[in-house]
């Protein structure tokens, strides 16, 4: 949905905050990148130290397992 | 002279449904449909100059604008003796499948090979309607600053099509042309990114080709 003016449709996106195990800084720049290439994804926030993941998504046009894979293929536990 | 249509009230609701209508129309009729998109002044009206004088003679080509309440970029284009339809969404920021719907009654569609949509400058809203087109193209200009992609990411996640204008100016800029080409493909792996300036039509043969070839790909 447009938040600035309010108009669209309002099957808006969901906000995940998930804690990741097993980060380093290289694979969450990958995980990062990776995210944002699904096709509803938006925004993508990591903290690599402290594990917070924050995914902005449509699950109109993603699905929640398609972004666990992201994490699974890369050896990562992540948790909501 | 520009055909002006005023349209107020957009039916939300019924915007998908009508713009798969449209769609299959485009279809049936053989007409590449384009979306094009990026925010006030970045340079859409100019693409679309530079194209008609490139395609003009090979391709019936016709333009709807849209614009808030004026018919400047309409007027802009009947110059080009290019038939227009300008759609004036008093005050709207986006155009949606209704309108169209709407704007076509003016436009014979059995002679037309490429119908250029020019919605309404606008990074946001514009994003969020399907207005029965077959692919979009995104006008990014370099003044507009090289952190625009990610603030509006579905904009540019549902392009097909992304160019990079204003090159001209970009030693004044502080604008990262790899970086922003980067984010921009990672936002949407598949989207092809030119760097162009409209102005002097400069790196513009990567999208007329792209073009011609969409036209084709609906005959
Ligand atoms: N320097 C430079 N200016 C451009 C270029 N393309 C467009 N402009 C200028 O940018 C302004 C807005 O262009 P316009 O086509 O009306 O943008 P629109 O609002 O997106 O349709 C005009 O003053 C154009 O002359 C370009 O490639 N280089
Ligand atoms: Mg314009």
């Amino acid at each position: 949905m447009c938040k600035e003016c309010g108009c669209g449709e309002t099957n808006g996106n969901n906000r995940l905050q998930f804690i990741v195990d097993g980060y380093t800084d290289d694979n969450a720049k990958e995980v990062e990148k990776a995210l944002l290439g699904l096709p509803g994804v938006l925004y993508v926030h990591i903290h690599p130290h402290e594990g917070e993941t924050t995914v902005d998504y449509s699950p109109k046009l993603t699905k929640l397992s398609a972004i666990m894979k992201v994490f699974d293929d890369r050896g990562l536990t992540a948790n909501l | 002279m520009a055909v002006t249509i005023d349209v107020k009230a957009d039916i939300l609701g019924k915007n998908d449904a009508v713009a798969e209508e449209l769609r299959n129309l485009f279809k049936e009729k053989h007409v590449f449909v384009l979306d094009l998109m990026g925010s006030p002044g970045c340079g859409k009206t100019t693409l679309l100059e530079k194209t008609m004088q490139a395609l003009k003679d090979d391709i019936n080509m016709a333009v709807i604008e849209g614009d808030l309440f004026t018919s400047k970029d309409a007027d802009r284009i009947d110059r080009y003796g290019v038939p227009v339809v300008q759609i004036n969404t008093a005050g709207g920021c986006h155009l949606d499948a209704p309108m169209i719907k709407k704007a076509i009654e003016n436009i014979d569609l059995d002679k037309l090979d490429l119908l250029v949509i020019e919605n309404v400058g606008n990074l946001v809203c514009p994003a969020e309607f399907d207005i029965g087109e077959q692919k979009r193209a995104v006008v990014l200009s370099i003044t507009e600053g090289d952190d625009k992609p990610m603030k509006y990411p579905l904009m540019f996640k549902l392009a097909s099509i992304v160019l990079l204008n204003k090159t001209d100016i970009l030693k004044f800029c502080n604008f990262n042309l790899d970086g922003a080409t980067e984010d921009i493909k990672t936002l949407n792996p598949g989207v092809e990114v030119l760097p162009v300036s409209c102005s002097l039509g400069d790196g513009l043969k990567p999208w007329l080709d792209w073009l011609r070839e969409m036209v084709r790909s609906v005959k």
